[in-house]
């Protein structure tokens, strides 16, 4: 019988060494964001509930979800998304909490892609969530969080910004089947101009139908609330519009508007987003790095109804940026192999925690002899041998020595 | 500037994406000389032409390796998805059909269909949007062969003309939906280099529109 015990399931890999090191500056630096804007840290079980995840309000399809079982029988699922969590935990254990609950995580999402397309089915994510404030207060203070964030691990990046709303209030009144909207809207999200054409030739002429046909082409700077505004809209269209264009010229005067695109086209699928939604990119990756949005009706579904508002970045995405051509996060070896000679091993480990708390990195020689302990020194490409007996004898291993 | 790459189906895709970047006034004779090499650049290096197999142009193009690609709607189709198709680029016409022996019986009779093809997403698609169970059984070669040698009642598959089926004794059962070569984007480079995508796609599409007019005036004439 074939066995893996030597491999790991795909999508799924280890992580070694700088790999660890850059990952770890990614995570330090994007919370140390969030701290210093008074977001606390959760962590969520990486086992829950299938019924915390329900496609019907996830929008995450089933087929996408790790699944096992409980003892009783009962179906659990692999964490593929901290949001639903942590509107979950929210509206139970910190109900009695002062609100805006300002919560921050670090953690694992896991989804089953499909096989041999080079995804990651296990992603760090690393995230915030303003919950119980609506307003454009909190839609700001989420906005220049996620700015900050990227600012202090890539150099360039764009922010997308779009309005959930939008889409929804020019659809309403259209006389369509659930099917058929589906379809638009699917055209709308792939930007799929001669397919959304031609179902829109299919329909009756309409205000609805002659906006929606320019919806996938309103995307870019701020000529596109010019645009957006020349279309004869739906009351209820125009809302968002001037909601964006106000955060826009709010965000222009933080001098921040250089980084922010606008998309009305942003109609994501079946999603649990209901205002302002955000997507960053970078040049040397080909997918969002960062995604989020106003999710004001999803508490409901926990029973504590509250607005709300977060975003997810993918460290492993941002990672593999910072990784590229940057030294800093080499790893080096340590300065300094420690030998303590027989009968003074314990005198060494006691010479090698002082040199440790003097912040020098070195490492216990676990050899026998001194000759093994300078040839591991040279592989190692460790510089300096002591050795700790009556008194302490250095020995510098030179740069040919360390070869 | 980087240019901007775009992967390209090999063959007739290609033929007839060249023969459209040289009417936009692109300098193509690097493609038209390739030899075997399979990366090119194309006028006075705005633009990089990567030479794939259909599937791995969606590929590509997806990890955002390749900024844009031209492929058959077939192939889009069968693919996840992932990515803006914002072109029909009019070439590379044909139909996605169900095909078989007239006597097939594919939508008779209560009994489980089996069904050979090269595009199983396409064809469980279908046949779950009329509610019908079927087996589907995936086949890498001539498709023809599955009803004639009795594994499968019918097939899906793209038909051009239908000269194959008919010389096998098949014929067309439904049309599923026409197919086209289509331009499609990365989402990413749609956002980060917007302008020069989008000037690309509209010099595009012109070059199309003449063509078409072209054809319309000659038919006319």
């Amino acid at each position: 019988m074939k066995k893996y015990h030597k491999i790991t399931p795909e999508g799924i890999r280890d992580y070694l060494f700088e790999e660890c090191l850059v990952h770890h500056h990614v995570e330090h630096r994007l919370e140390e964001v969030y701290r210093n804007r008074g977001f606390r840290q959760v962590v969520t079980p990486g086992l829950e509930f299938y019924d915390v995840f329900d496609p019907e309000r996830s929008g995450i399809p089933s087929e996408t979800m790790y699944k096992l079982t409980d003892r009783k029988g009962r179906l659990l699922v692999l964490r593929p998304d901290s949001t639903l969590p942590i509107a979950r935990l929210t509206a139970t254990r910190l109900q009695g909490q002062e609100k805006p609950l300002r919560l921050f995580y670090t953690q694992q999402v896991y989804r089953n892609h499909p096989g041999l397309s080079g995804h990651a089915d296990e992603i760090m994510q690393s995230g915030v969530e303003l919950l119980g404030a609506g307003g454009h207060r909190a839609d700001l203070e989420i906005l220049v969080t996620a700015i900050e964030a990227l600012s202090a691990c890539v150099p360039d990046f764009r922010i997308e910004l779009g309005h959930a709303g939008f889409f929804r209030a020019i659809v309403a009144s259209m006389p369509v089947s659930e099917e058929v909207l589906e379809d638009i809207r699917g055209y709308i999200e792939t930007k799929n101009y001669p397919a959304l054409d031609e179902i829109l030739d299919s329909l009756p002429d309409s205000r609805e139908a002659a906006a929606l046909r320019q919806l996938p082409r309103l995307f870019g700077r701020e000529e596109i609330f010019e645009q957006a505004e020349s279309l004869d809209l739906p009351d209820g269209a125009k809302e968002p519009i001037r909601y964006l264009k106000k955060l826009y010229g709010m965000l222009s005067e933080l001098r921040l508007s250089e980084r922010i695109m606008v998309d009305l086209g942003l109609v994501q699928r079946n999603d649990y987003y209901t205002g302002i939604v955000l997507s960053a990119y970078v040049p040397q990756a080909g997918e969002a790095v960062l995604v989020g949005g106003r999710y004001d009706h999803l508490l409901e579904l926990y029973g504590a109804p509250m607005q709300a508002i977060g975003f997810a970045a993918n460290v492993d995405v941002l990672a593999g940026v910072m990784a590229a051509g940057n030294t800093e996060t080499a790893i080096v070896p340590a300065q300094i192999l420690v030998h303590g000679e027989d009968g003074f091993e314990i005198k060494a480990l006691d010479y090698a925690a002082r040199l440790t708390e003097r912040g020098i990195i070195c490492e216990f020689s676990v050899f026998e002899d001194r000759e093994q302990a300078i040839q591991y020194a040279v592989a190692m490409g460790i510089p300096q041998v002591d050795f700790v007996s009556d008194g302490t004898v250095s020995i510098m291993l030179t740069k040919e020595e360390n070869g | 500037m980087t240019p901007l790459k775009i992967a390209l189906t090999k063959g007739r895709l290609e033929e007839k994406t060249v023969a459209l970047l040289e009417k936009m006034g692109y300098d193509c004779s690097q493609v038209r000389n390739k030899g075997r090499r399979l990366i090119l650049p194309v006028g006075d290096g705005e633009i990089e032409v990567v030479l794939a197999k259909a599937a791995d142009v969606i590929t590509y193009v997806q990890h955002g390796v390749c900024d844009l690609g031209v492929v058959g709607k077939d192939t889009i189709m069968e693919s996840t998805g992932g990515f803006f198709e914002v072109l029909d680029l009019g070439f590379g016409k044909c139909r996605f059909a169900v095909a078989g022996p007239r006597d097939s019986g594919i939508f008779e009779g209560y009994s489980v269909k089996t069904v050979a093809t090269k595009y199983p997403k396409v064809a469980r698609a279908f046949f779950e949007n009329r509610d019908m169970d079927v087996r589907i059984i995936k086949i890498e070669g001539s498709v023809e062969l599955a009803p004639l040698l009795g594994l499968a009642e019918a097939i899906v598959d793209l038909v051009e003309t239908g000269t194959t089926l008919r010389e096998n004794g098949l014929e067309i059962l439904e049309i599923i939906c026409p197919i086209s070569a289509r331009l499609i984007v990365n989402s990413a480079v749609m956002k980060l280099r917007k302008d020069e995508v989008e000037a690309l796609v509209s010099r595009m599409d012109q070059a199309i529109q003449q063509k078409e007019e072209r054809l319309c005036l000659k038919q006319s004439g």
